[in-house]
């Protein structure tokens, strides 16, 4: 079984196909890599560092050509300090979030006062929260409320979803909870077609441009917090895939070079926490599901700033190794975090 | 006496504009609202249609219970008589309200032309019986329903959303942060929620327009002329109780006959209880207060409208025999295979007797699936439904189009059934789909199959791909038991044009004799 999977990774890694549709031999990949890691070197920073430097930069000029480039050029370089990885389980949802967030310092660590947040779960499809297609309402709405003690003057929960949008926001469970909570600054609403705004990614190897959603772009705080499962293309969705429903244009165009797009997707677009719900997983016929005999109950909840490291250590879970999922070394090799587990903190709370 | 006359013409206002906005609730109300089942649809006001249940129960030849009510109907009609096309019916009421915003003639000519409405109403019921159904063609609540659906309702969305869009996209943040918040309540109240794209939009917008445009002919032209309900209502009106009474010598300053809507009143005064819908204008009207309405017949009466017994045979003939030449059309042998019906329809022949062409099913459709179709199943399928899948694809977990369908056409199916009903097969197009024709990889049909067991899975093949370079790729194929034809496999395919994987309608749960026959286990093949 696992040399079927090295097999495979080391054949998907001779196949890489550019965006202008040529095939890349394993060397010429190697090469890149490199070079594109050389590219990297000085330019890693957070997405609001990126965005108020890009900002800076267009106030500056008042021209909006070439955004992107002038507002990596600039940048310093921060050092790469270990990544923490926090677990937790059990079968007391809401009370796993706050658990899971502790070893990372709490939720104010990456909410203070006034923040705009975005909560982006998984609520891709027309399923009820145990198929395990979408993000458990409970979690959604524990970190709603978590936000909105820290201080959060605004709280957003979206999803560009697959089915439709509706359904998808009652059956997931998400909107009637996230409502329930009767909290002023609180929306979970439908995505709005005209809010997505062109971004720029100088860095990206395969796809150099890509609508975002506004909100998500401008939020102080971004929570990814996707729901593990199997998917047919990438193996598994995690932390990196979820970063779809965020995505404006034809997504189904990401998908002939995935795991490199959606690497590509994150040097530009950077989630300030990803929090994975791994409390149920759906272990085939991804990634919707839709039988409970596909689903494994495991009550855990991986949290990490490091996507590449949650992403790395749900491959696990499902008996994997990080390298069989494509878009965590595409991410990985894009500097984005660590997907070796042994270089990674990880802290059970 | 004046002010109580007066108070009957106010109260019929009233009732119309009630049930107008009851109507145009309904019709809004006709949308998903976060529940699996909807509380309310604008079907009602097809079960209270008596022509609809007379031309579906002919057609079908069963009685259908849920068309019931329409018999309340009928009951009111014998009491009030026509009262219905003047108190109730709203697409009277809209062309009254019309009135508000250009000038109706005042003319009454066109006398010989009220026989067409009555040649309409035998004409559809005849039919009816040989199954050619027309009265979805007619019947003023289809074509009102059916033109708000396809051409008002997006248009009036797109109409109010594109100067906010506008505001939204250009304008200082400052001005937009008070447009949309008033866009805000307009979506939750008036709008519709989707901007639906539709077919044959113009068309039944066209229809409804000419309707709206024979009001400068003649007040009232569709229902005094045309609409075969109205005639259904005269006919019954003929015995009815409530009458229009002149009452002794008049100054024959001839006011009623001149604002008569529908040309009731004759030289002689007297009031025909075919045309009259009792809207009260003329005892409101009259200076001498002359005319009242009483539950008994007057002395001298109305000539009677309608046509001849010789004109009745022939007409009734006429529709009996000329089916039987619609009969022999290739299009009912060999059914186009792209014309996909929507889930719980009847087998075809049943489906389209009883479809109304309503266009209701279009309207709650929550993928924007369903369309009406042209030619697709002969001239008289036109505006039935179908699924266009490139343009929305049947949503799993949706019943809706079967619980507002008016007349059963679509069954109510629960959620279990639903998922289950086959509606068509899909196919892959070898040539276009990219890991066959291109070899580069994507899997978006297969990760949007919503069936448990996915109906769409991979074989790993090696192949040589376009720049000569032996790669592994997932080439999908349908597994042909599970999949169900919802079509979200050719509304997702990424390549544009027609989609690389399409349905057909084989092997739809509805036909027993469109099953592939290749896994069966008769013994009667397509060779035996």
């Amino acid at each position: 079984m696992r040399t079927g999977f090295v097999r495979f990774a080391e054949i998907k890694a001779n196949m890489v196909i550019t965006n202008r549709g040529a095939t890349l031999s394993r060397n010429r990949l190697r090469e890149l890599i490199q070079v594109n890691l050389d590219n990297m070197k000085g330019h890693y920073m957070d997405r609001r560092e990126f965005i108020s430097k890009t900002l800076k930069h267009a106030a500056g000029l008042a021209v909006c050509t070439s955004l992107g480039n002038l507002g990596l050029a600039s940048s310093k370089t921060p050092e790469q300090p270990q990544s923490i990885l926090s677990t937790a389980t059990g079968n007391n949802y809401p009370s796993l979030v706050s658990r899971v967030l502790e070893p990372l310092g709490g939720i104010q660590q990456f909410i203070k006062q006034g923040y705009k947040v975005v909560i982006k779960p998984n609520i891709g499809w027309n399923r009820s929260p145990e198929m395990a297609a979408n993000t458990h309402p409970l979690i959604v709405a524990e970190l709603v409320k978590l936000a909105i003690d820290a201080g959060a003057a605004k709280v957003s929960v979206f999803d560009r979803t697959c089915n439709e949008e509706r359904q998808c926001y009652h059956r997931s469970g998400i909107k009637p909870a996230v409502e329930a909570l009767n909290l002023s600054n609180v929306s979970c609403d439908y995505i709005d077609d005209r809010k997505f705004i062109s971004v720029p990614i100088p860095t990206g190897k395969s796809i150099q441009e890509w609508d975002i959603y506004k909100e998500a772009v401008e939020a102080d705080c971004y929570i990814n917090v996707p729901v593990a499962k199997h998917h047919g293309l990438t193996r598994l969705s995690l932390g990196l895939k979820n970063i779809m429903g965020i995505l404006g244009g034809n997504r189904g165009r990401i998908h002939h070079d995935i795991g490199q797009r959606l690497a590509d997707l994150h040097t530009a677009f950077k989630p300030s926490l990803t929090i994975i719900d791994a409390t149920r997983l759906l272990m085939r016929n991804g990634p919707q599901g839709g039988s409970l005999d596909d689903v494994k109950v495991k009550d855990t909840l991986i949290a990490s700033v490091d996507i590449v490291a949650a992403d790395a250590y749900a491959t696990t879970l499902f008996d994997l190794m990080p390298t069989d999922v494509y878009a965590t070394v595409a991410a990985h090799a894009a500097g984005l975090g660590e997907m070796n587990l042994e270089k990674v903190k990880i802290v059970n709370a | 006496m004046k002010p109580k006359k007066k108070i009957l013409q106010t109260t019929r206002r009233i009732s119309q504009f009630i049930f107008l906005f009851i109507f145009l609730f309904l019709f809004r109300k006709t949308d998903y609202t976060g529940t699996d089942e909807l509380e309310y649809a604008v079907n009602i006001i097809f079960r209270i249609d008596p022509l609809v249940s007379s031309a579906v129960i002919l057609a079908e030849k069963t009685f259908i219970y849920f068309l019931l009510p329409s018999i309340i109907t009928i009951l009111l009609t014998v009491v009030f008589g026509r009262f219905f096309c003047n108190w109730i019916c709203p697409l009277g009421t809209l062309l009254d309200g019309s009135r508000l915003f250009f000038k109706a003639s005042d003319s009454h000519e066109y006398k010989s032309l009220k026989k067409v409405k009555y040649v309409l109403l035998i004409t559809i019921l005849a039919t009816a019986v040989m199954s050619v159904p027309l009265v979805g063609y007619f019947d003023p609540f289809s074509i009102l329903v059916r033109g708000m659906t396809l051409s008002i309702d997006p248009a009036l969305k797109t109409t109010v959303s594109k100067p906010f869009d506008a505001i939204y996209l250009n304008a200082p943040e400052w001005i937009s942060n008070y447009s949309e918040p008033v866009y805000g309540i307009l979506r939750a109240t008036v709008l519709p929620y989707r901007r639906s794209i539709t077919t044959l939009g113009l068309t039944s917008f066209l229809i409804l327009f000419v309707i709206f445009a024979l009001e400068k002919l003649q007040r009232r032209f569709w229902c005094r002329n045309i609409c075969p309900l109205g005639a259904m209502l005269a006919v019954v009106s003929k015995v009815s109780l409530l009458r229009g009474h002149s009452q002794g010598a008049c100054s024959s300053c001839g006011l009623c006959r001149k604002i008569c809507r529908m040309g009731a009143i004759d030289d002689g005064n007297r009031i025909s209880p075919e045309a009259c819908t009792l809207c009260m204008d003329c005892a409101a009207v009259c200076p001498m207060g002359k005319i009242r309405f009483a539950f008994s017949r007057p002395k001298e009466v109305h000539a009677p409208e309608g046509i001849s017994r010789r004109a009745f045979i022939g007409t009734a003939l006429t529709g009996l025999l000329v089916p039987t030449v619609f009969s022999n059309r290739a299009v009912k042998h060999f059914p186009n295979p792209y014309l996909i019906r929507p889930p719980g329809s009847l087998p075809e022949q049943a489906f389209l007797d009883r479809c109304v062409r309503c266009g209701e099913c279009m309207k709650v459709c929550i993928g924007n699936a369903l369309h009406p179709s042209f030619l697709d199943s002969g001239i008289e399928g036109m505006f039935s439904p179908k699924l266009i899948p490139r343009i929305g694809y049947c949503e799993f977990s949706c019943t809706l189009c079967g619980q507002v369908c008016p007349t059963g056409a679509i069954r109510v199916l629960s959620v279990e059934e639903k998922k289950k009903t086959v509606i068509g097969k899909a196919y892959f197009d070898e040539n276009r789909c990219l890991p066959y024709a291109r070899s580069l990889p994507c899997i978006v049909c297969e990760e949007h199959c919503p069936t448990p067991d996915k109906a769409i899975k991979f074989r790993e093949i090696a192949v040589i791909n376009e720049v000569g370079e032996s790669v592994i790729i997932k080439q999908p194929y349908v597994v042909h038991e599970l999949c169900i034809g919802c079509g979200i496999c050719e509304t997702k395919c990424p390549i544009p044009g027609f989609s690389a994987i399409r349905v057909t309608s084989e092997d739809e749960s509805r036909h027993q004799d469109n099953v592939q026959r290749v896994d069966s286990d008769e013994t009667s093949g397509p060779y035996s």
